[in-house]
């Protein structure tokens, strides 16, 4: 736990001890416990600008071994169709082969 | 601050020697650095303390998923608030809350009389409630499918047991005035998808939205409600799966038609027939959105692998939970399932409670297989051998570990 999250704990602790509703509640969150894997796939460097702007790694890292390449297309595709992150239709396909040869079951033995 | 991290520290020390087999924790330093095994292929997790949090099992960092390790349910059937589970969908999450300005809007095309709701006027214009209910990830259990499926992988800690204490929905909805056209009430909170697309917003049919036990929660085990569990109101909807307890509540709308965005449909569904189940590897005919906890029970005292002493007599302790009819019966097995005896069940905390159980074993020396399996209140109970869906919710098998006597 940093300093500045004790110091937002320990405020809204003494808010709430107070007369008045609660002072305003802030945290601070901790930087991303993972990154991702290096590679000198084309899609490495992709992954890098478009998966990781919304969300931290672990989400590729602790899939199963088994997460077939249709797992990870359809993936790559939602992330654009739902939720529009800025990935090039072009670059998907490089994107795919990256995560699926480094998280899912097309990983070397 | 050493305190705290002392205590922590003690903690994870006394789940990698207590969970033998279930959790190992290799490393500790200071909360941060630490990691857990959890016992699935691919399981090695960080471990860390995240603001208003001891630390927990990191699923994913950004946005904060964070699972309870399993030891902590041993401790009381009330799950503290610093070690309750976080499941965030959307990476836009509120960071910093002036509850003076908080406000809940509700409104939409079936509500006669739209209004914005401040919280000092949600304290004390409504008659507060209180009850005791779990809270409980869909995909509670999703790593311990077999074949395994894709999503986050989780093993039996994404769910909790807290008081609650808010105001009924249906009393905020009656003053919105509702429409006869009114079919379901949809809910968001603070966060926010980054680039605009796939905002979490949930939806309830309309009668299930007026059911009593629906809450706008403010307090959680008697102080606010830690902000990564959604400070400072969350929607409580007592026996449902956690998809549907909003965070930071912040928008309700009563509309006349059915609400699909992507987190109804096709997110967070279910095989539309009564086992919610498929043949393995396969796909649902169709869907149906996820509803009601099925029945689990699970064994807190002993772990797989734990090692106790012939002769001697151990009580050992669990608990149970369903979807809200309230737990009537948990059964033991000290030989895989091949002969029940009934444990002895707990203080009753209410139907949407977690519900301890205990019962006394005093193994020979050997290798024992014990099994715990409950019944609810209409007799439903779990699968001895697990059901499968391809998203991995509902996991509710009947828990088997091994110990053995020396």
């Amino acid at each position: 736990m940093n300093r500045s999250t004790m110091i937002a704990i320990a405020a809204s602790a003494l808010a709430a001890s107070g007369a008045c509703l609660a002072a305003t509640k802030t945290i601070t969150l901790p930087p991303d416990g993972a990154q991702l894997k290096a590679s000198a796939l084309p899609g490495y460097a992709k992954a890098q600008q478009s998966c990781v702007v919304c969300h931290s790694a672990e989400y590729m890292l602790y899939q199963p071994p088994t997460a077939p390449r249709a797992y990870w297309d359809a993936m790559v595709k939602r992330m654009k169709v739902v939720f529009n992150a800025p990935i090039d239709d072009a670059d998907m396909p490089a994107i795919v082969d990256y995560l699926v040869k480094t998280y899912g079951n097309e990983q070397p033995k | 601050m050493s305190e705290v991290m002392n205590r922590a520290r003690r903690r994870l020390l006394a789940a990698g020697a207590g969970m033998a087999g279930l959790a190992t924790v290799s490393r500790v330093a200071r909360g941060q650095g630490a990691t857990v095994d959890l016992p699935i292929v691919n399981g090695k997790r960080n471990v860390a303390a995240y603001p208003e949090k001891r630390p927990l099992i990191v699923l994913t960092s950004r946005p904060p998923q964070l699972e309870t390790p399993f030891e902590v349910f041993n401790d009381g059937v009330i799950t503290p608030n610093d070690a309750f589970f976080v499941r965030y969908h959307n990476a836009g999450i509120p960071t910093s809350i002036d509850p003076d300005k908080y406000v809940i809007k509700i409104g939409g095309n079936a509500a006669g009389k739209p209004y914005a709701l401040g919280l000092a006027d949600l304290r004390t214009q409504f008659k507060p409630v209180e009850l005791v209910a779990v809270n409980q990830c869909s995909g509670n259990s999703r790593g311990l499918f077999a074949p395994r499926v894709t999503g986050g992988q989780l093993t039996n800690g994404a769910m909790g047991n807290a008081r609650w204490v808010g105001v009924p929905l249906k009393d905020v909805l009656a003053k919105a005035e509702l429409k006869n056209s009114a079919k379901q009430v949809t809910f968001n909170g603070l966060d926010t998808a980054i680039f605009n697309g796939g905002d979490f917003v949930k939806a309830l049919d309309v009668n299930q939205a007026l059911d009593p036990d629906v809450m706008i929660a403010y307090q959680m085990n008697g102080a606010d409600i830690p902000m990564l569990n959604g400070f400072p109101v969350k929607l409580v909807v007592p026996g449902y799966y956690g998809t549907y307890w909003v965070k930071h509540l912040s928008e309700i709308e009563v509309i006349d038609s059915v609400y699909d965005g992507f987190w109804m449909r096709p997110a967070y569904r279910i095989p539309d027939n009564d086992c919610a189940c498929v043949e393995p590897g396969t796909a649902p005919a169709s869907t149906r959105p996820i509803g009601r906890f099925n029945v689990r029970s699970f064994i807190t005292s002993l772990s797989d692998g734990a090692k106790l002493r012939a002769g001697q007599q151990v009580i050992v302790r669990g608990i149970a939970f369903d979807g809200g009819q309230g737990i009537r019966e948990v059964a033991y097995s000290t030989d895989g399932g091949r002969t029940w005896r009934e444990a002895k069940l707990g203080d009753d905390l209410g139907r949407y409670s977690f519900r301890e159980f205990t019962f006394p074993f005093t193994p020979e020396k050997g290798a024992y297989e014990v099994c715990v399996r409950a019944w609810n209140r209409s007799g439903q109970s779990q699968p001895m051998e697990a059901l499968w869906q391809p998203a991995g919710y509902m996991r509710n098998v009947v828990e088997r570990i091994g110990v053995t006597a020396g």
